[in-house]
């Protein structure tokens, strides 16, 4: 997941771009547009200064623009829409990514992401934050894996003395058809890296997830998720809708 | 002018293409060196009934030796793989057409291997097909084969192991070279020089297709063993007219080759002469297909004669065509991918056929997961499982390649040639081939006169889809 506007345990998780990153990258002279569409079904009321998760929606736009073929640059634009505040915009995130160019030939996909980005006080007590993002994965058959061991770093809040978060994600699926693929997602915040949260203060969701693979230029996903900790938003319904738009002439 | 494709005597050839003379006197000091080693497994196989029988210890005409090696493509570029003769492409065999060549092959690899003559109507035991019976060569074996070669042209030799999902093995791999059947007679054609060129693809690996399933991309290719910048240049003269013999030895992928500012007269397809000799400035070669096409060196300058698409170019393929008193950077392609139909080669009003059998074969695919590559079907079932086609000698059989999936196909048909009837509905005749790129959701048919009887192997020449079921038997009734 590029939890776009995490904090860290014992907060709210910025519930606004859920997903487990793959390795893949966007090919050059392409754009990728997705809208991340996550409401919060049963979350956490407002508190601090801090706007409530529940029964908000929250929709981010994603847009990411492949530069070669082992590197893109993501933009994101963060919004949030619930009863007493109306639409709100939240923060933007850009975020680089560089892969391990599939002609290397190594057994598994791998590539590494930064995302830093400012997110209002009325979303996130740490306004300003940092996340290093490597991501490994694997397709084999009819199964796909993939791992999202997230470190972050808060440059401007209340947490910006924790040091190292660890907010680690990971994926399992299998397709069903050609067009059908279902699977688990794990996302969970640890807390510092080097004093981990107790589990009560944990982050941990589980999102029972389908992917449609109608067309190499659409990407739809949708989710439920369940948090059982008390630091988590108990229930979180997510989708995806991508779309794939080509410029000039493609690497064949 | 038609041109009847045979080599002019005193016709000039690069040292990359030695001549006749100087093959026999490599391959001879080959085989001398191979005599000086340890024992091997000991094979014969002989076909055609004029050939007399070549006894344990003959000594073959040429021999071909399959063993792994280092190769450069680029200073910085190595690479290992297995070849013929430790080189890349193997030695050009240059043979003529109808009178019997022996040739040994020797296999120092620790796996069973096996040579196909591709595009040669020669018999079962020799095709190097196991599919149809040829025996394998054990490993660290020899074998010693006779053929009368047939039809002239321009053919070629190759591997025809299986290669599943070891991208080192079949095609994959620097098995192949060129054989050019040169015609008993006729006239041997108006040319300055002739060259033979080969592509290739290099370091395999498995990637995401557009259309969800594994496919097979590559790191790097080449044209005779070199990347673009790294070979000789051709060397030529303004107005010299060059005849290229080009090949397409691509484990899966079609190629379109160009040569700015100029133009190609293509003579000849899979070694047959055309119809119509159009001349076009792009060519399109899928896995296999061969085309022979007249050049006239008209434009001075430093070109590059290389992959049309810009992409593969930079991964290596081309070379440099240099003319006598210039230099400087060589000038690229600038085109793509223009249409491309094999009608342009037909009859200009195509003859009507009437066929004694029509055989309908239907291509499709069926999804293994977007980790596998798919499994490939003729008429709903897989190899080893398809249905053997039965085909009668003497009778002209239609077969209509029923491409439903989403991949192009290039067909091939082992130990005979078929005329392209009709593509996309269009008709045409007067093309003869032994291998056809079936587009995706497109039909062409083909007739087949069955005049080699023997089992015979039909698959696409894509190595990975050969490799995932798409095969079938002709069976003589």
């Amino acid at each position: 997941m590029a939890c776009g506007v995490c904090a860290a345990a014992a907060h709210a998780q910025g519930n606004y771009e859920i997903q487990v990153y793959g390795a893949d990258t966007v090919a050059p002279r392409s754009t990728m547009v997705e809208l991340h569409s996550n409401f919060t079904a049963e979350g956490h009321p407002a508190m601090g200064g801090v706007a409530a998760t529940n029964h908000a929606e929250h929709e981010t736009v994603e847009i990411t623009q492949g530069i070669n073929d082992w590197s893109e640059v993501g933009f994101y634009i963060f919004t949030s829409e619930q009863s007493g505040l109306g639409v709100e915009w939240v923060g933007d995130h850009i975020r680089p990514r560089v892969r391990v160019p599939e002609k290397w030939r190594w057994p598994v996909g791998v590539s590494l992401s930064t995302e830093v980005g400012y997110q209002r006080a009325l979303f996130s007590p740490d306004t300003w934050t940092w996340e290093i993002r490597p991501i490994v994965d694997k397709t084999t058959g009819r199964w796909y894996f993939a791992v999202n061991p997230a470190l972050e770093r808060t440059w401007h809040g209340p947490d910006v003395n924790q040091g190292i978060g660890f907010s680690p994600a990971a994926k399992i699926s299998y397709d069903f058809t050609k067009q059908i693929t279902g699977g688990l997602e794990y996302y969970a915040d640890y807390g510092s890296i080097t004093n981990i949260a107790s589990l009560r203060d944990q982050q941990q969701q589980f999102f029972p997830a389908i992917d449609l693979n109608v067309s190499p230029k659409w990407e739809i996903n949708f989710g439920v998720g369940v948090g059982p900790t008390s630091a988590t938003d108990h229930w979180i319904v997510k989708g995806i809708v991508g779309r794939r738009f080509d410029w000039g002439k493609q690497k064949q | 002018m038609k041109l009847t494709i045979q080599l002019r005597p005193e016709g000039g050839v690069r040292d990359s293409t030695a001549s006749r003379r100087a093959f026999l006197r490599n391959t001879s000091l080959v085989a001398g060196a191979l005599l000086a080693r340890g024992p091997f497994t000991w094979t014969q196989m002989m076909a055609g009934a004029a050939l007399s029988a070549a006894e344990p210890g003959a000594k073959p005409d040429t021999t071909l030796e399959i063993s792994e090696i280092e190769w450069e493509l680029a200073p910085k570029k190595k690479i290992r793989t297995t070849a013929y003769n430790g080189q890349i492409p193997g030695p050009l065999l240059r043979v003529t057409e109808g009178k019997p060549v022996s040739i040994e092959i020797v296999n120092r690899l620790d796996r069973e291997e096996i040579v196909h003559w591709h595009g040669q109507w020669i018999p079962v035991p020799v095709d190097g097909a196991m599919e149809e019976g040829s025996p394998m060569i054990p490993a660290g074996g020899r074998t010693l084969i006779q053929f009368s070669p047939r039809p002239a042209g321009l053919h070629w030799y190759h591997t025809h192991a299986m290669a599943h999902r070891d991208l080192t093995r079949g095609l994959y791999s620097g098995q192949f070279g060129v054989l050019h059947v040169d015609p008993a007679s006729g006239d041997p054609g108006q040319y300055d020089q002739e060259q033979f060129i080969v592509l290739h693809d290099w370091e395999p690996y498995y990637t995401a297709s557009n259309d969800g399933s594994m496919m097979v991309s590559y790191a790097c290719g080449s044209v005779n063993g070199r990347m673009l910048g790294h070979g000789e240049p051709i060397r030529v003269r303004e107005g010299e007219r060059v005849l290229m013999q080009i090949l397409n030895a691509s484990a899966t992928e079609v190629h379109w080759l160009a040569l700015p500012g100029h133009k190609f007269q293509v003579l000849a397809m899979d070694g047959a002469p055309v119809a119509t000799q159009a001349t076009v400035e792009t060519l399109r070669l899928g896995p296999a297909e061969r085309i022979t096409a007249l050049v006239t060196m008209n434009a001075p300058g430093v070109w590059v004669l290389g992959e049309a698409q810009k992409a593969f170019r930079d991964a290596g393929m081309g070379v440099v065509i240099e003319y006598a008193g210039r230099a400087g950077k060589p000038q690229e392609p600038g085109a793509e991918k223009p249409a491309w139909d094999y009608r342009m080669f037909g009859d200009a009003t195509p003859a009507a056929r009437t066929p004694d059998v029509t055989i309908p074969m239907v291509f499709t695919s069926r999804f293994k997961g977007h980790g596998a590559l798919d499994e490939w079907m003729i008429n709903g079932k897989s190899w080893p499982h398809t249905d053997p086609i039965v085909v009668r000698e003497g009778l002209r059989h239609r077969l209509v390649f029923d491409n439903r999936s989403t991949d192009d196909h290039p067909i091939h048909l082992h130990r005979h040639n078929f005329e392209l009837v009709s593509i996309r509905g269009a008709a045409t005749s007067g093309v003869h081939k032994d291998v056809v790129i079936v587009e995706a959701g497109t039909k062409v048919e083909a007739d087949l006169v069955a005049s080699n009887p023997g089992n015979t192997l039909f698959h696409c020449h894509q190595q990975d889809h050969m490799d995932m079921g798409f095969m079938a038997l002709f069976r003589y009734a």
